[in-house]
């Protein structure tokens, strides 16, 4: 549908994510490699994903890796086969085409890949007509009948329909409807859960927040009605309690899963990080892993916000000492190494880390945009923490720690210094930098001498701002005939 | 006499309700004149000036003597014998008089103006004590000194005479007075703004509006007129001060004046800081507004550093600088850019080679660079050291404080806080202050906790449809 295709603007987040990949492969054509130095596991890593995420995540990769985009391309198909949106198919032919039309990209034709059946499109086109059809003559039968919950149902049905076949603006529309006709806590917990599914399939990361404050919302009232229950007959047993709090807490990781990625998305990595280290072990997360995200990805996006915005004794405390989140970090060993590196103030070894996987990063949905900005706050972090303990130090030992030349470690350096978060000046003829030394008796006197200046600087002002107020000198609108001088509000 | 050939001087709000209150009695000259003992005519009025002992009264008979026109016309007249009323009059003794008569005929173009020289000796030697009994005739006298100085195509002849006035008229030089803005204005339109130092340089704080009937453009225009003769003298740090009075000054819409000032203030803080400093909380948000997203700000945001996008906007916005009267200001701000780049270089290097600072601050000639850091070090803007092969080592020496400094430092700030002090007394005893605390210490006494259980018992029904709804 290439109408779908013109239509798509990149910032409208509505529209579907399969599209946005793609936008995003255009705005962004930096291909990264996949050899030796930037090892990726294509087969590996999509093992991990079913159903539509699958097909985003293998989009990207097609948007942006050349060298395995075939391969890719090749399990999208296959996964699109499975799915049933046909719009799904044609972005994973035009993202193909459109890297293969990247000049120096060297991909075979579209055809020696694409095995579809050409049928398929049509069927699946005319199974989605039917259901839909179907569906709404359902949903127009319960509104006549007035079965609220039936018509709850039927949303819900209609919102997922459209979920899966690509309408996302259908579809939110069709489960917030939905909510009308909640009865129940549990029902308004399963529309936010729908909601926020849908959210992040799309990576709205600003509007989920509100869906979990809802969630939360509901959780507890829902919590508050089972207690109630369990009060008014004291013959429920304790493994319905048990049964309710394990519900509970899965509900509850989903939503802290739901928050992490959001703060991720909007860039607040130091919450995003406190998020993802709280959350609960796997088996909570239930269908969401695959269906969104992969344990690995948790690992993966828990360590790396850690490392760019969390304290040594953070990390220590809340990454390393923490047993469940030691259970996602065994899914990529390379992760332990990171953090070994880090805390062992092996710096050169944990740049080279994030190097050497950034293509695994980069072909991260929720990552991708963000991976460049970490990177940076890692080394920035790294270097601080390496010329804490110094006077003064000679450029060449810092580049030799960090494996960079002694002009990258400068530049490095500099943008700390003026941007306040090294205290130090560099010596550029000599290539050593130097810890600021502050005589604090001096520049108490100063500070002191300065701000009675100021102080007695703003007394005046205020005061002659007071006096105007209290004889009434004050601008007035002009339309209000006041004097004969308003004319002169243009000035002399 | 043609009444309506006469021009019609500003209007005054005073003099507007006191010509009004003469006109109540539907006047005429007889019917005014019934009220005097002598008919109207300036011989009159001379013999109430020369033998009246009271200036209060002498004040009212000169002001309700005659409808307004009338009045401004007998006024600028001579006397019946053909004589000049002033050669009469002695300056000091008869100020209040003279002062009606001058401002009278200096508003009047069709009587005789008075001799220059007259002008300036009523201004030198007047009695300031008689004068404060008619303050609108002292604003009119000052508007006729200025319009007449132009009209004799001579503006420059008016500062002396204004700043005599200024000088002599307010009581102590922190009065604001409607004088001060006519004596600004003349001293920057002629450009000369050293003549405005003596006034400049004592902040107003006082604001009395007996001493004159002070508008609010007043406050506005004299501030920015100073602001103005402060940034041509290049006196920086107090230009910053005055264009920053006027932006902040109280109202309830912006003037036009204040954006104006506001444009000029943010260059000055570039030229004066190399950044900006943020607007005080009181300032009215609608000038925030409007400065918004102007080629002002994105000047702001490239300086210092990046002096190619500077004059990319200098270039391209520069018919909108030229309306504005900027463009000169703007250049200089620009032409000081490198200086602040450099000073900002030394707070992250301690040694750094001339043409690596040339390449950071965009200049390419090394000698340049050499001049220009010879400059500052000169102005003490930095302190560095040039070695032979072109290295430049920065120091910043830590500042030094003798006992004298501080001690002065102590002794000011005591004198603001005793100032303080009998500030906060005397408002503590003002009618307005006791009248608000009394009220509201009676609406107030259950007030607090009342607003805390309604608070409470709004949240707690909150809570409770919530659950209603999710149950």
């Amino acid at each position: 549908m290439p109408i779908e295709m013109e239509v798509d603007i990149p910032e409208n987040i509505s529209h579907g994510g399969e599209n946005n990949a793609f936008q995003k492969g255009q705005k962004r054509p930096t291909l990264l490699p996949v050899d030796d130095a930037h090892p990726f596991d294509l087969e590996t890593y999509i093992s991990g994903y079913t159903g539509r995420t699958a097909v985003d995540r293998l989009l990207l990769v097609i948007s942006t890796c050349p060298t395995i985009a075939p391969q890719a391309l090749k399990l999208a198909l296959t996964h699109i086969q499975q799915l049933r949106d046909p719009a799904l198919y044609q972005s994973a032919i035009a993202t193909y085409e459109y890297l293969a039309s990247i000049p120096g990209v060297n991909v075979p034709p579209t055809s020696e890949i694409d095995s579809m059946r050409s049928s398929w499109m049509d069927e699946t086109v005319k199974k989605n007509q039917a259901e839909r059809t179907k569906l709404e003559v359902e949903l127009k039968t319960y509104s006549n009948n007035m079965i609220k919950e039936s018509i709850r149902m039927g949303h819900r049905d209609l919102g997922d329909f459209f979920r899966a076949t690509g309408d996302f603006p259908m579809a939110l529309k069709n489960y917030t409807k939905s909510r009308e006709f909640c009865t129940t806590s549990q029902h308004v917990l399963d529309m936010c859960l729908s909601v926020l599914e849908l959210l992040i399939e799309q990576k709205n990361y600003a509007h989920i927040p509100t869906y979990v404050f809802k969630a939360d919302a509901a959780l507890d009232a829902a919590n508050a009605a089972s207690n109630n229950a369990a009060a008014n007959n004291p013959q429920a047993t304790q493994a319905t309690t048990n049964k309710k709090f394990a519900e509970r807490e899965k509900v509850q990781s989903k939503l802290d899963l739901a928050t992490a990625l959001s703060c991720l998305g909007l860039a607040n990595y130091e919450k995003a990080a406190l998020t993802f280290l709280k959350l609960g072990s796997a088996q909570q997360l239930g269908d969401w892993l695959g269906k969104l995200v992969a344990p690995s990805d948790i690992a993966i996006y828990g360590t790396l916000c850690a490392l760019s915005t969390l304290s040594r004794s953070a990390i220590k405390s809340q990454l390393l000492d923490n047993a469940v989140f030691s259970v996602y970090i065994e899914q990529e060993p390379y992760i332990r190494e990171l953090i070994q590196a880090y805390m062992t103030s092996n710096f050169k070894m944990t740049l080279e880390l994030l190097s050497r996987y950034s293509t695994r990063h980069s072909v991260d949905l929720h990552l991708a945009a963000h991976i460049q900005e970490i990177t940076n706050c890692i080394r920035n972090v790294a270097i601080i923490l390496y010329f804490q303990p110094f006077a003064s130090i000679k450029l060449d030992r810092m580049s030799t720690a960090f494996g960079w030349t002694i002009e990258e470690v400068e530049k490095e350096v500099v943008a700390l210094i003026q941007s306040g978060q090294i205290q130090g000046r560099v010596d550029s003829q000599n290539k050593i930098l130097k810890a600021k030394k502050t005589d604090y008796r001096a520049e108490l006197f100063a500070r002191a001498i300065r701000a009675g200046a100021e102080m007695q600087c703003a007394n005046r002002k205020l005061l002659l701002r007071m006096r105007l107020q209290q004889a009434d000198i004050v601008v007035k609108s002009p339309k209000v005939p006041q004097s004969g001088h308003s004319g002169e509000l243009l000035g002399d | 006499m043609n009444q309506s050939g006469l021009p019609t001087p500003p209007l005054q709000p005073g003099q507007q309700a006191s010509a009004s209150n003469a006109n109540t009695p539907s006047t005429s000259n007889q019917q005014s004149s019934s009220d005097n003992v002598h008919p109207l005519s300036l011989d009159s009025l001379l013999v109430h000036i020369t033998t009246s002992s009271s200036p209060h009264t002498l004040n009212q008979t000169l002001r309700n003597c005659a409808p307004k026109d009338v009045r401004e016309t007998i006024l600028s007249s001579f006397l019946g014998g053909g004589q000049d009323p002033l050669t009469l009059l002695d300056i000091r003794s008869h100020t209040l008089g003279v002062l009606y008569i001058l401002s009278a005929r200096l508003n009047t173009s069709i009587s005789l103006p008075p001799p220059l020289q007259y002008v300036e000796d009523f201004c030198r030697s007047f009695s300031p004590e008689q004068a404060r009994y008619a303050p609108d005739r002292v604003t009119l006298l000052a508007k006729g000194i200025a319009c007449f100085s132009e009209t004799i195509g001579n503006p420059k002849c008016a500062i002396t005479p204004l700043y005599s006035l200024v000088e002599r008229y307010s009581p102590t030089p922190s009065h604001l007075t409607t004088v001060h803005r006519i004596f600004l204005s003349a001293c920057v339109s002629t450009r000369h703004f050293t003549a405005a130092l003596p006034v400049l340089s004592h902040p107003i704080t006082t604001i009395d509006t007996t001493l004159s009937d002070i508008h609010y453009n007043d406050n506005l225009v004299y501030h920015y007129a100073g602001g103005m003769a402060l940034a041509a003298l290049k006196r920086w740090s107090e230009a910053e001060e005055f264009f920053e009075i006027c932006v902040t000054s109280p109202g309830q819409v912006p003037a036009a004046i204040q954006m104006e000032a506001l444009k000029k203030w943010l260059i000055v803080q570039l030229i004066y800081r190399g950044k900006i400093m943020p607007l005080p909380k009181y300032t009215n948000p609608m000038l925030f507004r409007s400065i918004k997203n102007t080629p002002y700000t994105s000047f702001a945001n490239f300086y210092p550093q990046h002096i190619d996008q500077l004059r990319t906007i200098l270039e391209k916005d520069n018919q909108l600088f030229t309306n504005d009267k900027t463009l000169g200001l703007l250049s200089q701000a620009l032409e000081r850019a490198p200086r602040w780049s450099i000073t900002k270089l030394t707070s992250t290097y301690l040694t750094l080679g001339l043409s690596d600072i040339g390449r950071a601050v965009g200049i390419q000639k090394e000698e340049d660079v050499r001049v220009l850091i010879l400059s500052m070090v000169e102005s003490s803007e930095i302190s560095a050291q040039i070695s032979a092969d072109g290295t430049v080592t920065f120091a910043d020496p830590p500042p030094t404080f003798s006992k004298e400094d501080v001690d002065r430092v102590l002794m000011e700030a005591q004198e603001q806080g005793a100032q303080l002090a009998r500030l906060e007394k005397e408002m503590a005893r003002s009618r307005e202050y006791l009248t608000k605390a009394v009220r509201n210490k009676d609406d107030s006494s259950w007030g607090p906790a009342v607003d805390d259980d309604s608070a409470f018992t709004d949240r707690a029904a909150g809570n409770w449809t919530d659950d209603a709804m999710f149950s």
